[in-house]
């Protein structure tokens, strides 16, 4: 009896042991980098997904968008470290398109990366930008250019939103119910911007508009613009030769408005407004904005474009 | 009794060499069989194992075995190229998670293996030394690669041209080594792992270059007409990525239409698997899906022929050493004649004499015996490591 009462501490201590090994093993494979995680880690490549992922994952989710503020994502390469803690991300929502050029060039868990517009591929706008050269034994070759702002399309948005809906539902099975909830109030403030676009600008005629920079493909293609880029800096005036080209093609088009991603200085605008030109200032919200969030400066931007036309 | 045994070893004593000559046959022929049986049921276990772990394969259609020997151990002729469509067949019909293969170029003779880091999940493959591949043209080495190669993380290693004669193919690579893995006791630890993209930048799909389209004044620029730049040849191609430079290198064409050796289905469950195996069946298809334990099976088989056809000459070896140990037995009591004479004339009973032969036979058996025991148990315990340094 005694030598079973001596048996008894020594079995719970055991158990203690192999119950602490047990967890610890079981921390170690919750990430790659070895530490515990209670939240999924999704990164995301521009501020809309980290937006969307945000609002429909909510706290159920750690979302993470790796690009300082005040940097285009498009233009941002990630260091060694970056793409470390990339590798070790839950899931990585890429936009597709060709955004973000940088996704081409790192090693990214293939099972991990979701293309937020795989289902609107078709939708894509190619050669944007081309490049045709020559060089080496393999003759002539050209590199084209997708456009990628793809969500200034709002159906397109709303696809991207489904998507990042439906990785989040992978990622996180049991919150399906609030994530489909949380999705369908988002689903409904696109829509409902959309159709104010639709409203405000749809025509028979496509209506012939000016771009600061090349940003606007799909915005133009949705809403019946015809736009004619530029590539002005909203910080720098343009020399006399870009004033010249911009007046010789105001000759062949009735632009009466240019867009641009954020406001340009004064100067510019005085000279805009002296050759008929009104400003529209509508922002991508590639990155993070200063104040709001993203459904804010998409109202903005659809009331200064509903202006621009009054 | 102990008398008897006394008088026997003494006996084997003072005929060493004969007795060393008996014991040696004797053992080797006992080991022969039990020895090869050993060595053949490791190779096969090691075999069976490797492709037990690989549920489903996908590549061009051809030689099977040449698919599963190349995506399982990275050895034998690369097999017909397959495309990414082939992987986006599998990850689009949400049976399986596919990891892509790209085997078909080396690197100081080991194999350099594209695929993404899914791979080493699916291994269970970890960083022993320095990091995990993050950027275009970074590798990381298995252990006896490293090892063989006197390479650590820091240093580079260059990829080799698949064929030298080919002096317009692609450029070898320079690739930074990056990391050692932690030895897993498999063909992982003899390879160079590299990002798929890499491999395809070896295979000349991809390339990087001076930004034609920036530097116009380049000697090798020789006609610019709006987006439509021409260069001659003497544009330079780096042969190594680096942070400077990385940014400018691209593909060319539909990544879709990229080459792969294999890819690896990995389905959620036997449901999963027989239809992801029904979506390769048609008779127009172009590639063909394998289970890699039923290809290797195939081979074991031919493998467990041959040890069938060994073990009868070992067999028919026994009977023939029996043989030869029974007649030297024979003629030895024949030349003791006299001796054994003698032992009875000073008071042996014939019982004791008939002890002392068997103690003879019996202890140069059991010597045999042992030593051929010691050996079989010796293989069975060295054979592992042997059959993966001559597999792998």
């Amino acid at each position: 009896m005694r030598s079973a009462n001596r048996f008894v501490p020594c079995w719970l201590a055991s158990f203690v042991i192999l119950c602490t090994i047990g967890c610890a093993e079981s921390e170690s494979r919750s990430g790659h980098d070895g530490t515990k995680r209670g939240t999924p880690q999704v990164y995301t490549v521009n501020y809309p997904l980290a937006f969307f992922a945000q609002q429909i994952g909510g706290e159920h989710v750690d979302v993470r968008f790796p690009v300082p503020e005040n940097q285009d994502p498009t233009l941002w390469e990630p260091s060694v470290e970056d793409v470390t803690r990339l590798q070790s991300a839950d899931l990585i929502l890429v936009n597709g398109a060709d955004y973000a050029p940088w996704v081409k060039r790192v090693s990214l868990p293939r099972s991990k990366v979701v293309n937020t517009t795989e289902e609107a591929r078709q939708e894509y706008i190619d050669g944007v930008e081309s490049v045709t050269h020559q060089h080496g034994p393999d003759g002539e070759h050209t590199h084209t250019a997708l456009a990628s702002t793809t969500w200034l399309d709002l159906q397109i948005a709303i696809t991207q939103l489904r998507s990042v809906k439906d990785a989040l539902v992978k990622l996180v099975p049991n919150q399906s119910e609030v994530f489909e909830g949380r999705f369908v109030k988002l689903e409904t403030e696109l829509k409902a911007l959309d159709q104010e676009l639709l409203d405000a600008w749809s025509s028979d005629e496509p209506a012939p508009v000016l771009s600061a920079q090349p940003v606007y493909q799909y915005l133009a293609r949705r809403y019946g613009l015809r736009v004619e880029s530029v590539r002005w800096e909203p910080d720098e005036m343009p020399d006399e030769e870009a004033w010249k080209e911009l007046a010789a093609s105001l000759e062949t088009t009735s632009a009466k408005a240019m867009l641009w991603q954020t406001e340009p200085i004064q100067e510019i605008r005085a000279e805009l407004k002296r050759l008929g030109i009104s400003v529209v200032v509508y922002s991508p919200a590639s990155n993070r904005p200063k104040s709001g969030d993203f459904i804010r400066v998409m109202k903005e931007n659809v009331a200064s474009m509903i202006n621009s036309r009054k | 009794m102990f008398d008897s045994l006394y008088i026997a070893w003494k006996h084997l004593c003072f005929h060493k060499v004969k007795t060393l000559i008996l014991v040696a046959a004797i053992s080797v022929t006992l080991f022969l069989p039990a020895g090869v049986d050993a060595l053949v049921d490791e190779c096969a276990q090691q075999l069976r194992q490797r492709a037990a772990q690989t549920p489903l394969l996908i590549g061009a259609k051809g030689s099977e075995t040449e698919l599963v020997l190349n995506s399982l151990y990275f050895e034998s002729n690369p097999p017909a190229d397959t495309s990414m469509k082939a992987l986006e067949r599998v990850q689009s019909s949400g049976y399986a998670e596919a990891i892509p293969l790209y085997v078909r170029f080396r690197a100081r003779e080991k194999p350099v293996v594209g695929t993404t880091l899914d791979y080493f999940s699916f291994r269970e493959l970890r960083v022993g030394a320095g990091r995990q591949f993050a950027m275009l043209g970074e590798c990381v080495l298995g252990v006896d690669a490293a090892d063989q190669l006197e390479l650590r993380p820091g240093q580079s290693l260059l990829s080799q041209s698949e064929n030298v004669f080919d002096l317009a193919g692609a450029y070898p690579l320079r690739m930074n080594v990056v990391g050692v893995l932690e030895p897993s006791g498999s063909p992982d630890d003899s390879a160079v792992f590299v990002d798929v993209k890499t491999a395809w930048i070896i295979a000349g799909l991809g390339h990087g270059h001076q930004d034609l389209g920036e530097d116009a004044s380049s000697d090798s620029l020789l006609e610019k007409d709006g987006q439509r730049l021409t260069a001659n040849a003497s544009v330079p191609t780096y042969t190594e990525i680096t942070s400077a430079n990385v940014a400018s290198f691209h593909f060319h064409g539909d990544p879709v239409d990229f080459p792969l050796t294999g890819v690896l289905a990995v389905p959620e469950d036997r449901r999963s698997r027989a239809l992801l195996r029904g979506r390769f069946q048609g008779t127009d298809e172009a590639s063909q899906i394998v289970e890699p334990s039923a290809v290797m099976e195939k081979l074991l088989a031919t493998i467990l022929r041959v040890r069938t056809i060994v073990l009868v000459g070992a067999l028919l070896l026994s009977v023939a050493t029996t043989l030869v140990v029974v007649l030297v037995f024979a003629l030895s009591l024949r030349i003791r004649r006299q001796e054994l004479e003698t032992m009875r004339k000073i008071g042996a009973t014939r019982f004791a004499v008939f002890l002392i032969v068997a103690w003879e036979i019996l202890v140069v058996l059991g010597l045999s015996g042992g030593i051929a025991v010691s050996l079989t148990f010796l293989t069975r315990q060295l054979s592992g490591p042997a059959i993966r340094w001559f597999l792998l």
